[in-house]
């Protein structure tokens, strides 16, 4: 098939890999060129603008940072919308505003164009590894292209719902993963603060009701005291400024998330941006002053 | 002077009628023409756009919802800047988000025009009776000229410091009173549900540490269940929204007031919008008795 991608990050490099590698042609363009020369060197072809990208391909996929990356490249100057014709079809993985997704949707439907926000979770190893978790919005009619390309790139994909259905879903997850880890690093500042080895607890709750893949993974960082990234803690205080705007539009109360969100803004203020989430347990370290893990 | 009002709903338009009264040319536009009925037999000329308002003024007084409204009215094709000469001050008396505001003073100021961010605390009641709290932010000069004006809106004016601060005065307002009403809510809850008289707690509460103009006038209204507004709830939702929207990209942890905004949310999201900001305490005695 042929193919465009645009967004050649953490997560995008190793995703466009794995379609070039199953055989798909591939067109690139990127911001930043250099961020796309490991995959010219095994084959994918160099555009001079999204437009070009999208001239050359049936489907295009981007993978890039917040709402007004994905509006720009698909109707700023030069952008995909000049160049996708009538048929095809753009896919954006990145993690963006569900009112975006449906903006994006709603404007393409002119064109003659389909659009699918199709978020992903299972962070960069998800990506290196092919086991990303596929959330997707838009017309289930389009499963059946879709089935190809995500079949290598991820290990489950659902369809959600309607165009910005894929974006809900991966707000919720965010929600959810995150206070979870905040979750675990205060039983790690409980523990420690108790005089207990966190290494033990986490042990010890890993196999019983309160098992489970971030106590595993992030609580695993946090008693290896292990605080690269993972996932970079910037990132989801991005994505939570986008779901809490979500739960003010649609007068949802979520108190705990409200509060997850400012030990993120701590965080964020303590200059652990670029680090791991784990990072989460030095926020609450610091409002103790003694006793590290 | 000439002066022109853009936003004539709930606040502007008595704050609209003082500068009339005290004798001030009005020149007004409004989005909705139903809006400008109220001055038929007053000293106020009505006019087809911003642009035409920015160049009959030499202040400008804009009062209406939030940052986009602020931004079409300044900035948009038919907006002030288009017809504003050098010299003009703009007084965006909403309450914005003070990096808009900063935005908004900056384009203004490459046309010429002065910006001063001026948003008001006291409410519909402080409107009528010229009682708001004015709290700016803008150059010196720009303040000075246009004092006068405020002071004829509002019983307290004052200069916070450059543009932007007078909006974020206006969010640690929107801090404490958010969370203040929230606070007084609760103990009211908390004594009811103890089975003591919450009308006891408070009159016992003024005497103290913990007496506030909330605990004394919102816990008056709480007690009496008048949900009239006031203060709509929507509005402090909104208002919340910019502090944590602030406090975002300032990367500071505001625990309480992300609490407080949870449970605004929560008050719009079960139909209580139109109401005072007060039926916080509605939606917790709900949430305090089985379905």
């Amino acid at each position: 098939m042929q193919l465009g991608f645009i967004g050649c990050g953490a997560m995008g490099r190793p995703m466009a890999e794995h379609l070039l590698h199953a055989g798909h042609a591939l067109s690139v363009w990127s911001r930043r060129p250099e961020s796309a020369a490991a995959l010219i060197a095994q084959g994918a072809l160099w555009c001079a603008s999204p437009a070009a990208v999208a001239r050359r391909a049936d489907i295009v996929c981007t993978n890039v940072t917040g709402s007004a990356d994905v509006e720009g490249l698909a109707f700023g100057p030069q952008g995909l919308a000049q160049g996708l014709a009538p048929g095809s079809l753009h896919v954006d993985f990145s993690t963006i505003a569900p009112s975006a997704a449906r903006r994006i949707a709603a404007r393409y439907v002119a064109t003659g164009v389909d659009f699918v926000d199709a978020p992903v979770s299972g962070g960069s190893g998800g990506a290196q590894s092919a086991t990303l978790a596929i959330m997707w919005g838009g017309k289930s009619a389009l499963a059946t292209r879709l089935q190809p390309i995500f079949e290598v790139l991820g290990k489950t994909m659902v369809h959600v719902g309607e165009a910005g259905a894929g974006q809900v879903a991966k707000a919720c997850n965010q929600m959810v993963m995150v206070a979870a880890i905040e979750a675990a690093a205060e039983a790690a500042r409980l523990a420690v603060a108790a005089g207990v080895d966190f290494a033990k607890v986490r042990a010890a709750m890993l196999h019983g009701s309160a098992g489970s893949r971030v106590l595993d993974i992030f609580g695993g960082r946090m008693a290896a005291r292990d605080f690269a990234p993972g996932v970079e803690a910037r990132l989801h205080h991005k994505d939570y400024a986008l779901l809490m705007d979500e739960a003010t539009r649609l007068g949802a109360p979520l108190p705990v998330s409200a509060a997850v969100g400012q030990q993120l803004n701590a965080l964020m203020a303590m200059g652990w941006g670029m680090h791991d989430t784990s990072s989460l347990l030095r926020v609450l370290e610091a409002g103790t002053g003694t006793d590290r893990a | 002077m000439k002066v022109g009002f853009i936003g004539l709903g709930l606040m502007g338009r008595p704050m609209a009628l003082h500068l009339e009264k005290a004798g001030h040319e009005l020149h007004l536009w409004a989005r909705r023409t139903e809006s400008l009925a109220p001055f038929a037999k007053v000293n106020a000329k009505t006019h087809a756009s911003p642009a035409e308002v920015a160049a009959q003024a030499e202040v400008v007084i804009v009062m209406v919802a939030d940052a986009p409204d602020v931004e079409a009215v300044c900035l948009g094709a038919e907006g002030l800047a288009a017809g504003g000469k050098p010299g003009l001050i703009v007084v965006d008396m909403s309450t914005i988000n003070p990096n808009a505001a900063r935005t908004i003073g900056q384009r203004l100021g490459e046309k010429g025009i002065e910006f001063v961010d001026a948003p008001v605390s006291g409410g519909e009641t402080g409107a009528i009776n010229a009682a708001l709290t004015v709290m700016a932010g803008g150059k010196a000069a720009a303040f000075e000229k246009v004092k006068p004006l405020l002071e004829k809106m509002g019983k307290s004016v004052t200069l916070i410091g450059d543009s932007g601060a007078g909006q974020v005065a206006k969010a640690c307002n929107q801090i404490l009173t958010g969370v203040g009403v929230l606070a007084v809510a609760e103990a009211f809850n908390f004594a009811a549900k103890s089975g003591v008289d919450p009308a006891k707690v408070r009159e016992a509460l003024l005497g103290g540490f913990a007496y506030s103009k909330i605990l004394e006038n919102h816990g008056q209204r709480m007690l009496d269940r008048n949900f009239k507004p006031g203060f709509k709830a929507w509005m402090h939702q909104k208002d919340l929204r910019i502090v944590m929207e602030e406090a975002h990209r300032l990367g500071l942890m505001l625990p309480s007031a992300a609490a407080t905004a949870q449970v605004f949310n929560a008050i719009v999201g079960s139909g209580m919008g139109e109401n005072d900001s007060i039926s916080a305490l509605m939606l917790l005695e709900k949430m305090s008795t089985p379905e």
